[in-house]
């Protein structure tokens, strides 16, 4: 009776390194990829960005790279256009995805799922697909055009694809578009977690809906607003296929984004991968500024 | 048992993963593949359009089996854009597995890849006789004095007219042939104001135009040396801007997006010129309802001393990959694109396509009058252009350059002042090279 507790222990321990050894099997094997297919090719593209040269003949140039970037104006041209279209679409998008959750989140709405889905597809389309409709509806003589020409909102074509200006615009309404729906999702599996009482409490004190949404509901969602908002910068930061595909960059270079440039630069142009892999890494340093931003920013006042 | 049963998992996706990973030599001889096969009698080209590109090179393969019964030809079609992409990435990556034995390089492009990648192409100048084609094709492909390129499609531009447009508003062919780029402007404002339809259709993005202007006044967007920018003091490109902003800003021209809207123009009627290379003559022809009512004049030239009515757009060359089994490649191009004359008979009748080699215009095919053209002899008036156009030097930088002007052109059409425009061109090129 008296060795039980001994045996167990043994068995105990036993199980205990068997477990630590499987733990460390799980993580050392992924780890082991992630080092090789991540960390790898970032460490070796920031070495190749401290070279310069034609296709393979790459010469070291230290951080003369980096330097070229403050001087080479498609890069800030790039840079600039990166931004506009986050700091018009970024707000946007979220808020419509709010007010979206807001309704869809009714108890009262019926269909719920079936308009759930309606504003959650956009964002299963192919982004390539999307961008090739888009060019059509919004060309010149495209149906976009032609309603509001009948509705007599305007007298001439918009030249969407034309224009530097609507351009723009057409670009930040495709990513609004496509988007939307996804960041919905995360909004509403936020209000699940709401407690309803508040709300009940509000209504009882004699809150409107809308000081409701900017009162409790934007305060209550604020961790996930800040998670979505860094996802859509990251991912607006990146955006690539859209531009491509809807203007090809142009008219000139008003809608040219920062990865479009890289793909330039490596595919479209005398291939310089070096030069290439320094703006890749100028996303990278924008990525963490901003980021730290919206931390600030999304922290909680005290 | 479980403690089994999970290492079991365990090691097994990790080989899964790996042997994913591991580009086994089974990937390369399955159907997936589209580099090289490495059989003797067999060879890859890399190439895009279906109906030019591809097209020509099965009629090349039957002409060339003819005394070769085993040969065998793979051809891998994609886009252009593509297949700059899979170039690229194969050759700098330095393996030579997954690479074609032949691919085809619009000229605009192929010093960018001569001068990037060198020791990746074969010289071919002893697999056929350079001095057969036209020496704009030859100068596209040669690199430190060797020729590297088999010409194909010499890129000729014409100017392609509607006739019964023309007549409406009182004018013949023969006021739209060998003219200046002002008078083309002129008769074109006529025209728009009496017919109601557009002179022409261009997209802002594209300086094709610009580009057609200035090889027919024999300069570039680079100087001599292919590398220094030529853009403040390159008249030609001056007077181009000029033209175009007047152009459009005259009304005659329609603004189109992309290739589609640009074939819609014409096909539909929307437009009565259509200045461009030889290659657009399938897609005009393609529209029925217009047979009888087009016709061909020269190109217009610039009022500057030495600009002829003969220009180049966007033709493309041959080139064979330093890689096993080149010899073949060269060996298949030298004797179909390099010299056989009735194989370019064949491609005139069945794609139009007006080679740069000058034997073959002596052909029958090039004799037929076209009744789609009015009974012109179009493949042979292009033939003849083709031989005028004068040789420039493309260098390495063409797009590059050109998307710093497509900018320079949207200042300029919004009412930048043009010296100033050109002058930060000039700059931004300078700041790039």
């Amino acid at each position: 009776m008296t060795e039980q507790p001994t045996v167990k222990k043994k068995k105990a321990g036993k199980l205990e390194r068997k477990r630590k050894v499987m733990s460390w099997a799980f993580v050392i094997i992924p780890t082991f990829f992630i080092v090789v297919f991540y960390f790898y090719p970032m460490i070796q593209s920031l070495w190749l960005s401290l070279h310069s040269g034609a296709g393979i003949g790459l010469e070291f140039v230290g951080i003369d790279n980096y330097k070229r970037l403050f001087n080479d104006q498609a890069f800030i041209t790039a840079v600039k256009n990166t931004f506009i279209f986050f700091i018009f679409q970024i707000p946007i998008m979220i808020f419509l995805a709010l007010v979206f959750s807001v309704v869809l989140n009714n108890k009262s709405l019926k269909f719920k799922g079936l308009f759930r889905t309606l504003v959650f597809l956009p964002s299963i389309t192919s982004l390539v697909a999307y961008s090739l409709i888009f060019k059509y509806l919004f060309a010149n003589g495209g149906i976009v055009n032609q309603v509001l020409m009948f509705l007599n909102v305007i007298n001439d074509p918009i030249l969407w694809l034309g224009d530097p200006f609507w351009a723009k615009v057409l670009i930040v309404i495709a990513i609004t578009w496509r988007w939307t729906g996804y960041n919905m999702i995360f909004y509403l599996s936020a209000l699940q977690n709401v407690d309803p009482s508040i709300y009940e409490a509000s209504t009882i004190d004699g809150a409107s809906v809308i000081q409701q949404f900017f009162k409790i509901t934007i305060p209550m969602l604020r961790p996930v607003i800040l998670f979505t908002s860094i996802t859509s910068t990251i991912g607006t930061l990146q955006l690539f296929d859209e531009p491509m595909n809807l203007t090809s960059g142009g008219p000139g270079n008003a809608t040219t984004t920062i990865s479009q440039y890289i793909y330039n630069l490596s595919f479209e142009y005398t291939p310089n991968f070096g030069y290439a892999a320094a703006v890749s890494y100028s996303i990278v340093f924008f990525v963490i500024i901003l980021t730290v931003i919206q931390f600030r920013l999304g922290r909680e006042k005290k | 048992m479980f403690n089994k049963k999970t290492a079991l998992t365990l090691g097994a996706s990790a080989l899964l993963v790996l042997t994913a990973c591991g580009n086994g030599d089974s990937a390369n001889e399955g159907e997936e593949s589209e580099g090289a096969s490495g059989e003797p009698n067999e060879l890859t080209v890399w190439t895009w359009d279906p109906n030019f590109n591809v097209r020509a090179l099965e009629i090349a393969e039957e002409h060339y089996k003819q005394d070769n019964p085993d040969f065998e030809l793979e051809i891998v079609e994609n886009s252009q854009d593509d297949v700059i992409q899979k170039l690229n990435t194969s050759l700098s990556s330095g393996v030579e597995t997954g690479l074609p034995n032949i691919v085809f390089i619009e000229d605009y492009r192929a010093q960018s890849f001569l001068s990037s990648y060198p020791g990746s192409f074969v010289p071919l100048e002893e697999y056929y006789n350079t001095d057969d084609f036209a020496d704009y094709k030859i100068k596209a492909g040669t690199y430190e004095d060797e020729v590297f390129n088999v010409p194909f499609d010499s890129g000729v531009t014409g100017l392609y007219v509607r006739t019964d447009l023309l007549e409406e508003a009182g004018y013949t062919l023969e006021d739209v042939t060998d003219i200046t780029w002002d008078e083309y402007v002129e008769i074109g404002k006529d025209v728009t104001e009496k017919t109601g339809v557009k002179w022409m259709t261009n997209d802002h993005n594209d300086l094709g135009i610009i580009r057609v202007m200035m090889q027919s006044s024999g300069v570039w967007l680079t100087e001599e040396d292919g590398e220094t920018p030529y853009i403040t003091d390159n008249e030609s490109l001056k007077l181009g801007f000029e033209t175009y902003k007047e152009l459009f800003e005259s009304g005659v021209m329609n603004v189109h997006n992309d290739w589609d809207q640009f074939l819609q123009a014409f096909n539909n009627g929307e437009v009565a010129t259509v200045p461009t290379g030889n290659w657009i003559t399938p897609s005009i022809t393609a529209e029925d309802s217009q047979s009888g009512d087009w016709a061909i004049a020269p190109i217009p030239r610039q009022t500057i001393e030495g600009s002829v009515n003969a220009s180049n757009l966007g033709g493309s060359s041959i080139y064979v990959l330093n890689i096993d089994n080149n010899e073949l490649a060269g060996e298949f191009l030298g004797a179909t694109f390099g010299s056989d004359v009735d194989f370019y008979q064949d491609l005139a009748t069945e794609i139009n396509a007006i080679g740069a080699y000058e034997p073959a215009a002596e052909g029958e095919a090039y004799q037929v009058e076209s009744e789609f053209f009015g009974g012109q002899m179009v493949n042979k008036n292009f033939a003849e252009w083709t031989q005028e156009i004068p040789e420039v030097e493309f260098g390495g930088s063409t797009y590059e350059i050109e998307d710093i002007l497509a900018v320079s052109l949207q200042d300029y059409l919004n009412g930048a002042d043009l010296d100033e425009v050109l002058e930060k061109a000039q700059q931004q090129a300078e700041s790039g090279m």
